[in-house]
């Protein structure tokens, strides 16, 4: 066919070309073909899987924080909410050069050269994903300013996130705690805590607040809710490419906490303590719902949210009336007076005779030592002796009973027990028996002995017994509850979820006839001509009338022979002072501890405030609210005590009753 | 055609006459090719014609004309210039390690003014160019085997090395497959083809394990483990699989390839830019795309059959080898079936200096069809000298 091929040395040439042309042609195929079978393995057999890997690859969730449980009064009134917050974020993976871009934030809100160089060293540290506050609480007018500008500066976020708000400030510090920048210790714990041993995101989070103290850290992990996720498509370096709203995960909010506190009893208690320190804890007498738990001085939790100065910090914590402390729960004190109340339950119970009487010079001599009292106060009987709190005859009566009696009928009422409330930082005190000195002086064999002379001590209140207010508190609601031995309870509900009482209410198993007689004695402390605390104890609600008992304790050995009793001399030298009631006297409802540290007379000072207290919470109670109204609609049965009304806290500038301990040797 | 070969002498060196015998089928295959590249880099690029597309598709257009062009240029001008053109190749390859351009840690290119030139691109025509000159002289008997066939394993391991040693793996590669595979076509006894292949096979685990960079070595061993390093080198050989399978039967849709546009796939708009397309076309797309280059590479190698010259013949046949090697090595790297070598898929990834090669390449291929009946005389050119 071709014209030019004239050799065979050229055709066979051609001929080889042709063969392994045809050949190399049938190898490209073959290539083709295991190309084509490599691309079914991965593009139809294994679709699936790479499909997954590629989702993986580009679908992130971008944590969205939970909004934070709401802390609740018993009336649905806010304790701790949270309020709108604005806030700037920039995260490390969407930016190229921080500084550059911390100083074009810095050009629009005010950042300090050292504020700026914080934010760069927490870029360092923190995780890629994890965005870093530049600033947070804008104003308005900041936040729009720094918006505004977002497009050009890529990785900033400007955001809206929620920060915790103490509305009533100090008032419920000690009780509902506060939250605030989680702390490396913080984060060491959650890590252990951990089952996987990885940090939950969202602590990492700068909007994220831990709760520190009280209610907050107790409850942080039903408050703290779970976080949600913003989906969004990232790029290869983590820049953010869409968001797909469909996809986004819903944060669960945290579980709302219902306390059984109501707000108008906190704030009137805080209120009437004004510079006061010290404590008020009161208690419904049927179900042990803790209507008030106050310690004063209190400090703004508000401060310490967005990080307390270390200055603010430093006088707090140095101040003498220990604002950090809550007094409540584990301030420990002796009882003094008003724990004659047990000493004579606890007589009565043993089959002591309630007329038995004493006389009362002003001292008693048992041994070689001289026990003081305040007052001569002649002859008297059971009765008489707690209502005008005779100090001598509660030393003798006490030898009758004995140490053991007194702290068993102590611990009975609730004293020296910590209560399961729901928040840490409880103590439980001691009520001294002969057990626990041996007990206690395990190491010192010379001292297990009970002294005879401890008896007396112990009988008011004094010695080695201390307790705090809330389980004072108790001890008036089991008195004035008369059958059940209530147990106080913090915790209304969680998440709506009802929380039982930290002890169910067992029988007191007391002979009724007993309980009464001490309740009348208490109601005669607090309105019979003779009773300690009468002109600080009246209502001026109608027939409504309080039940309660002074106390004096002595805090510190008095310098020399002569009695330094009572608000004399320093602060920090001065007796505390205590009243513990319940009301109404003829139906007790509720019941209240007060203490006045420091505060001289139980009398004068811890009375009046309970005074106060208590009728905030019966006015109210609707039941007794009735009970004070209706009285009104038939004026000649008006009682004497509406006219006269202690309008304020006047103190008593004679004080008929005040009852104090001279220190045993 | 028939007809055009009985035309008179002289007839046929006119130019109006050469137009129509150029082959319009395989210029329109280059141009689906192109075009294909030209709609992965728009989308690649983000749905733009820049960066990439635009420059793309106004590169192929001048060296569409380029090949036009060359294809009009008489065969017996190509057979003269042949092994000129592989010695300025060869010395342009000997000078590159002396006043060459270094970027990323390779010495490839040449600087002149404002034209930079990378002289193992000229030779990969240079020595098809060179080849298919000496076997054109050469009997069936001595290229089957023979003393004279160590001068053409003389002309494919002197660039061969020189470009391993810029070093340059993948072209390397390509040149010595191109030159195996135009002696394999010109008649090499397969006995030899045997030992030469069991030499290899010997020999090649030395090689990688003593001759090769440290990133080199990495890359064939990473090929072999990739998930042993999945971040690192491993990571492109991953990410390619990933977009490969996920784009599933029939792709994720034009456009809309997340591990290209999100930029999970690295080198996705050069060498990788065939995962780019097969995450938004699929397996089926996948398989067009090679039924359209092998349909071109079939029309290439007709070419290299109906020549009449046996130079024509070998020139045509080594172009086609090495556009076919570089279309098999480059999906074969990506769907993880070979090292990656760094070899583009010709006409589709971006690039200028691979696709001036390519249709200069597919210039003389037109050249060889336009003058398929010429004769050239064995020994000297008898045109020019």
């Amino acid at each position: 066919m071709e014209p030019s091929i004239f050799f065979d040395e050229v055709n066979e040439r051609q001929g080889v070309f042709h063969r392994r042309t045809f050949l190399f042609g049938g190898a490209i195929g073959l290539g083709s073909l295991a190309l084509v079978g490599r691309l079914m393995q991965l593009q139809v057999f294994e679709a699936q899987a790479y499909q997954k890997l590629s989702a993986n690859n580009s679908i992130r969730f971008r944590l969205v924080p939970p909004p934070r449980g709401a802390i609740l009064d018993r009336n649905g009134v806010e304790i701790a909410s949270n309020r709108p917050d604005f806030l700037i974020m920039v995260r490390k993976e969407e930016i190229d050069d921080p500084e550059t871009t911390i100083a074009s934030v810095a050009q629009l809100l005010p950042l300090a050269p050292n504020r700026q160089k914080q934010i760069l060293r927490q870029l360092e540290i923190t995780p890629s994903a994890i965005p870093v506050s530049i600033a947070t609480d804008l104003t308005w007018t900041e936040f729009a300013r720094v918006t505004a500008r977002l497009p050009e500066l890529p990785g900033v976020t400007a955001d809206m996130g929620e920060s915790r708000v103490y509305p009533f400030g100090g008032a419920f510090a000690h009780v509902v705690g506060y939250v605030s920048k989680i702390s490396q210790p913080d984060l060491d714990r959650a890590k252990k805590a951990s089952p996987s041993g990885q940090i939950d995101p969202l602590l990492l989070h700068p909007g994220f607040r831990i709760g520190k103290q009280g209610v907050e850290y107790a409850l942080d992990a039903e408050l703290r809710g779970k976080p949600g996720g913003q989906k969004i498509k990232v790029d290869s370096v983590g820049r953010v490419v869409t968001e797909d709203p469909a996809g986004d995960v819903r944060a669960t909010p945290g579980k709302d906490v219902v306390l059984t506190l109501d707000a108008d009893v906190q704030n009137r208690a805080l209120e009437v303590f004004g510079a006061e320190a010290g404590a008020a804890v009161a208690m419904d007498v049927h179900t042990g719902d803790i209507l008030c738990l106050v310690s004063t001085p209190s400090f703004d939790p508000n401060r310490f949210v967005s990080g307390v100065a270390s200055a603010e910090y430093q006088a707090l914590h140095d101040f003498d009336h220990q604002p950090l402390l809550n007094k409540a729960l584990s301030g420990l004190y002796h009882p003094g007076s008003t724990f004659k109340t047990m000493v004579a339950l606890a007589a009565l119970e043993m089959g002591f005779d309630p007329k038995r009487t004493y006389t009362c010079h002003g001292t008693w001599q048992f041994g070689n030592h001289v026990f003081k009292c305040d007052h001569h106060h002649g002859t008297l009987d059971l009765h008489a002796a707690i209502a005008a709190s005779c100090d001598v005859y509660f030393y003798q009566a006490s030898l009758i009973v004995g140490p053991d009696r007194m702290a068993d009928m102590g611990r009975r009422f609730g004293l020296g027990q910590k209560f399961d409330i729901g928040i840490p930082g409880q103590k439980a005190g001691i009520v001294p028996d002969t057990a626990w000195k041996k007990r206690y002086f395990q190491s010192d064999p010379a001292n297990q002995k009970w002294f005879a002379g401890e008896t007396p001590s112990m009988g008011i209140g004094q010695g080695a017994t201390v307790v705090n207010a809330l389980q004072l508190c108790t001890m008036a609601a089991r008195i004035a509850n008369g059958s059940h031995a209530v147990s106080p309870r913090l915790i209304q509900s969680i998440g709506g979820v009802e929380r039982p009482p930290s002890a169910p209410a067992v029988p007191l198993n007391i002979n009724p006839e007993h309980i009464q007689f001490i309740q009348a004695a208490m109601t005669s402390v607090a309105n019979d001509p003779g009773g300690t605390a009468v002109k600080s104890s009246q209502l001026g609600l109608g027939a409504l009338r309080m039940a309660g008992k002074t106390g004096t304790a002595q805090d510190h050995a008095y310098n020399g022979s002569h009695g330094a009793h009572g608000a004399v001399g320093a602060w920090a030298m001065r007796d505390n002072a205590w009243f513990v009631c319940y009301a109404p006297a003829d139906a007790p409802r509720y019941a209240l501890s007060v203490l006045v540290e420091h505060g001289g007379f139980g009398a004068d000072t811890a009375a009046p405030r309970a005074r106060e207290i208590m009728k905030v919470a019966l006015l109210k109670d609707p039941d007794i609210r009735q009970r004070i109204e209706r009285p009104l609609q038939d004026p000649p049965k008006a009682d004497d005590a509406q006219t006269q009304t202690p309008a304020s806290l006047t103190k008593s500038a004679d004080p008929s009753g005040p009852d104090t301990a001279e220190a045993h040797p | 055609m028939t007809t055009s070969a009985l035309t008179r002498p002289g007839q046929r060196d006119r130019l109006i006459m050469k137009v129509p015998e150029i082959d319009w089928r395989l210029a329109f295959g280059l141009i689906c090719i192109a075009g294909v590249g030209a709609m992965m880099l728009y989308s690649a690029g983000g749905q733009s014609w820049q960066p990439w597309a635009a420059s793309h598709l106004i590169r192929f257009g001048i060296c569409f004309v380029l090949m036009l062009v060359l294809s009009l240029i008489d065969i017996r001008i190509w057979f003269v210039m042949s092994y000129p053109t592989y010695g300025i190749a060869l010395l342009l390859l000997l000078a590159v390690p002396i006043i060459g351009h270094q970027s990323l840690g390779a010495r490839r290119w040449l600087q002149a003014g404002p034209i930079s030139v990378q002289p193992s691109e000229i030779m990969k025509i240079g020595l098809v160019l060179a080849l298919a000159r000496f076997y054109h002289g050469l009997s069936a008997k001595d290229a089957q085997l023979s003393w004279k066939l160590l001068i053409p394993a003389a002309l494919i391991a002197a660039p061969t090395l020189l470009v391993a040693k810029q070093p340059d793996l993948g072209t390397a590669i390509l040149v010595a497959a191109t030159g195996l595979t135009l002696m394999v076509l010109a008649g090499l006894s397969w006995r030899i083809l045997a030992a030469g292949t069991l030499a290899t096979v010997v020999a090649a685990p030395a090689f990688i394990l003593f001759l090769m960079k440290g990133y080199q070595r990495d890359r064939v061993l990473t090929f072999l483990h990739p998930e042993q390093d999945p971040s690192g080198t491993g990571y492109h050989i991953l990410q390619a699989k990933i977009a490969l399978g996920s784009g599933g039967l029939l792709g994720k849709g034009f456009g809309l390839g997340t591990q290209s546009s999100l930029n999970y796939l690295p080198e996705k708009h050069t060498d990788f830019i065939f995962a780019t397309f097969a995450e938004e076309f699929g397996f089926v797309g996948c398989a067009a795309l090679l039924l359209l280059y092998g349909l071109t590479i079939a029309v290439a190698l007709r070419i290299a059959a109906i020549s009449h010259s046996h130079f024509g013949r070998l020139s045509a046949a080594g172009v086609t080898a090495t556009f076919a090697l570089y279309v098999m090595i480059n999906a074969a790297m990506v769907m993880g079936l070979a090292p990656v070598v760094g070899v583009p898929m010709p006409l589709m990834s971006y690039g200028g200096t691979v696709m001036v090669t390519v249709m200069v390449g597919f210039g003389l291929v037109e050249a060889v069809r336009v003058h398929r009946y010429s004769e050239i005389s064995s020994g000297t050119g008898s045109l020019l000298f």
